[in-house]
């Protein structure tokens, strides 16, 4: 799991284009949407929804549903570690 | 005549899925038909998603009868537009009272398709311009306006400055986009396409349908009875976000009360407004709250898109043609397929045509980067004094110029750096600059040199209140730079493969958005698109912006950025209002 979550820290910098941040500065358990967390928006939110598609091979359809899933990096691991295929 | 001073629309035309001239488009529409059909040929996607089509036969009679043959689609569609109007008006499209204002969003972006490498020139939006301008002798009287979805009313905006100013006495104004699987991939990777054809303000909406269209209107200062008059319009910003409609309807609010203001009109004088209506979840619930912010809620609404889909840069003309069709018929359009209500404040739509008395009606138009914009069309002229009184002058309070590694505001250099490259160096002038922004690294190459030229304007800033201060820039390649990215990326992962975080950087305009979600600034934004810059043309128009507008402050100024080559020469402009 801890593993899972580290390799999706490193997806979210790359992909999201987190410029001066690195793994550590992330809390697993903070919100990753809104002012408090990491900031993002709805289009990072499609963008972890290409990740998840590209690297995991979960699809989310209804970019809504992603709203608990992605709350936090740890509720996107614990989501990808039910559904992988 | 007293000094009143009214702006004719003296011709028009469509081209469009459903027909070639105003009246075809019209007559359609009239029966229901809509031109939104699932795309079989996958000429412009891979998935078969619904898009209205212009006809390829239809097209290439008029390519034949005119010998356009070594146009692209995009110049042959303007061509027949224009065409169609001197058909109709006697125009003189070479004497030194006519100008042309051409809308576009993504143009000839279709040539860049497997080219990246090597794009050919066409792909430049000035190269329409210049060829449109050959094609017409209009020697340099030409302007290409490229500002996301508000492109077309943004253009008539224009228009209306320039023959209120005296500059032109007839300006033709043009909007066309093309459809292309660059166009279909980045909106399919927003998630924003229906599965079928679009429902405005309908509890089943599941997003747009994406299409393609041309369309020409004639604007003049020469009386002509019997035709529709654009009486007011106005441009504002959300300061929201680049691509998610603002949740209070503000933006659109404002620039619907500005328009008629200027227009002279109340909200009581409103007949029927058409609105965007694109059908997306957000767009219409954004709209909703903005009519109400108006007080219009009781006017009978509709949106064009379920019989034409969206049509991008053209579609501010084409259903503003339809407006003034709709105006002189007295008949409101239902909105194709609407049932049930499916926004929080219901508002006045009907699945079915209306026939009522109309005289006056708002139409407007909201797109990325966060713009809105609004006009009024009135079947009555003004009657009272509408000349604007004094000239405004403006002035230039600060200028910032950035290129070659190098930050200099008002001739005093702020940085000299020794990167190595773009990245490098806007990275470097960041931490420099002292802001933390998460978003900042985010944006694409050209958003963060304007973003940054910005900063340095509005530090130690005049104090402003957001609706007094706008952004009107030009470049020379728009946002080819970022296009290439989002191409190359379909071109080697299949259109699916498509990044969203790329895909709302392809235009020019979102580089405003971000200074305006940057510093609050809710002013009116255009982008202009130009082969060199021309700082006498520009601000010759920002003086026509304030002057017609409430901006006291406008930034203004070139920001070009491709292949690593860059400069940005902004200069904050003040009017000398009372």
């Amino acid at each position: 799991m801890e593993e899972l979550i580290e390799q999706l820290k490193q997806q979210l910098i790359e992909e999201l284009n987190l410029e001066e941040i690195s793994p550590a500065d992330i809390d697993a358990e903070a919100p990753l949407f809104g002012d408090d967390g990491l900031g993002l928006d709805s289009i990072d939110a499609l963008e972890i929804i290409l990740i998840l598609e590209r690297n995991y091979c979960i699809k989310i359809e209804n970019p809504a549903q992603g709203k608990e899933i992605f709350y936090s990096v740890r509720t996107l691991a614990n989501y990808i570690r039910e559904n992988r295929k | 005549m007293g000094n009143n001073l009214n702006i004719y629309i003296a011709a028009d035309n469509i081209i469009s899925s459903l027909g070639f001239t105003t009246r075809q488009n019209a007559e359609a529409i009239k029966t229901y038909c809509s031109g939104v059909k699932p795309d079989e040929s996958h000429t412009v996607s891979n998935e078969l998603i619904p898009v209205a089509r212009i006809s390829d036969d239809k097209l290439k009679s008029g390519v034949d009868k005119y010998g356009l043959h070594t146009c692209t689609k995009a110049e042959q569609l303007i061509i027949l537009s224009i065409n169609q109007l001197q058909e109709q008006y006697q125009l003189n499209l070479s004497s030194p009272s006519s100008a042309l204002i051409i809308s576009t969003t993504k143009g000839n972006i279709d040539t860049l398709r497997n080219a990246t490498e090597k794009p050919d020139n066409s792909v430049f939006l000035w190269n329409i311009t210049q060829k449109i301008s050959d094609y017409y002798k209009l020697d340099k009287r030409v302007y290409l306006v490229s500002n996301a979805c508000i492109s077309g009313i943004s253009a008539l905006i224009i228009a209306k400055r320039l023959l209120q100013s005296g500059t032109y006495r007839s300006v033709v104004v043009t909007g066309v986009d093309v459809l292309s699987h660059f166009i279909t991939s980045g909106f399919a990777s927003l998630k924003s396409l229906s599965a079928g054809v679009c429902r405005p303000y309908d509890t089943r909406r599941d997003g747009l349908n994406l299409s393609e269209a041309c369309g020409s209107m004639l604007l003049t200062t020469d009386y002509c009875p019997d035709k529709a008059i654009l009486r007011g319009g106005a441009i504002t910003n959300d300061a929201n976000h680049i691509s998610g409609p603002s949740h209070t309807g503000d933006g659109l609010y404002y620039a619907m009360q500005a328009a008629m203001d200027e227009a002279r009109l109340n909200p009581l004088d409103i007949d029927y407004i058409n609105l965007h209506g694109t059908a997306t979840i957000y767009n219409d619930e954004m709209e909703d709250k903005a009519v109400y912010l108006a007080r219009l809620q009781h006017v009978p609404i509709n949106s064009l898109k379920p019989y034409l889909g969206h049509t991008l840069g053209a579609s501010g003309i084409i259903e503003t043609v339809l407006c003034i069709h709709q105006l002189k018929k007295g008949i409101v359009f239902g909105t194709l397929g609407y049932e049930k209500n499916g926004v929080s404040q219901p508002l006045n739509v009907s699945g079915i045509h209306r026939h009522l008395p109309l005289k006056t009606c708002v139409k407007t138009a909201s797109g990325f980067g966060g713009c809105n914009a609004a006009i009024v069309l009135s079947m009555e002229a003004f009657k009272e004094d509408n000349r604007p009184s004094d000239e405004v002058k403006i002035r230039s309070v600060k200028r910032c110029i950035i290129e070659n590694n190098s930050i200099v505001v008002d001739e005093a250099p702020v940085l000299q750096s020794a990167a190595n490259d773009f990245a490098a160096f806007i990275r470097e002038a960041y931490k420099v600059l002292g802001e933390s922004n998460m978003k900042f690294y985010k944006m694409d190459d050209l958003s963060k040199l304007a973003y940054m030229a910005a900063a340095y304007l509005l530090k130690d800033r005049p104090l402003f209140n957001p609706l007094e201060i706008g952004i009107i820039l030009a470049n020379s390649v728009a946002s080819l730079d970022t296009d290439i990215k989002h191409q190359q990326i379909i071109d080697e992962g299949g259109n699916g493969a498509s990044s969203p975080a790329v895909f709302v950087y392809t235009l020019p305009n979102v580089a405003a958005g971000e200074i305006c979600i940057r510093h609050k600034i809710q002013g009116e934004n255009t982008f202009f698109i130009e082969q060199e810059y021309s700082p006498e043309k520009l601000k010759k128009y920002v003086q026509l912006a304030m002057q017609n507008s409430r901006l006291n402050y406008c930034i203004c100024g070139w920001c070009d950025f491709l292949n690593g080559k860059y400069k940005a020469d902004f200069e904050l402009m003040a009017a000398n209002k009372e």
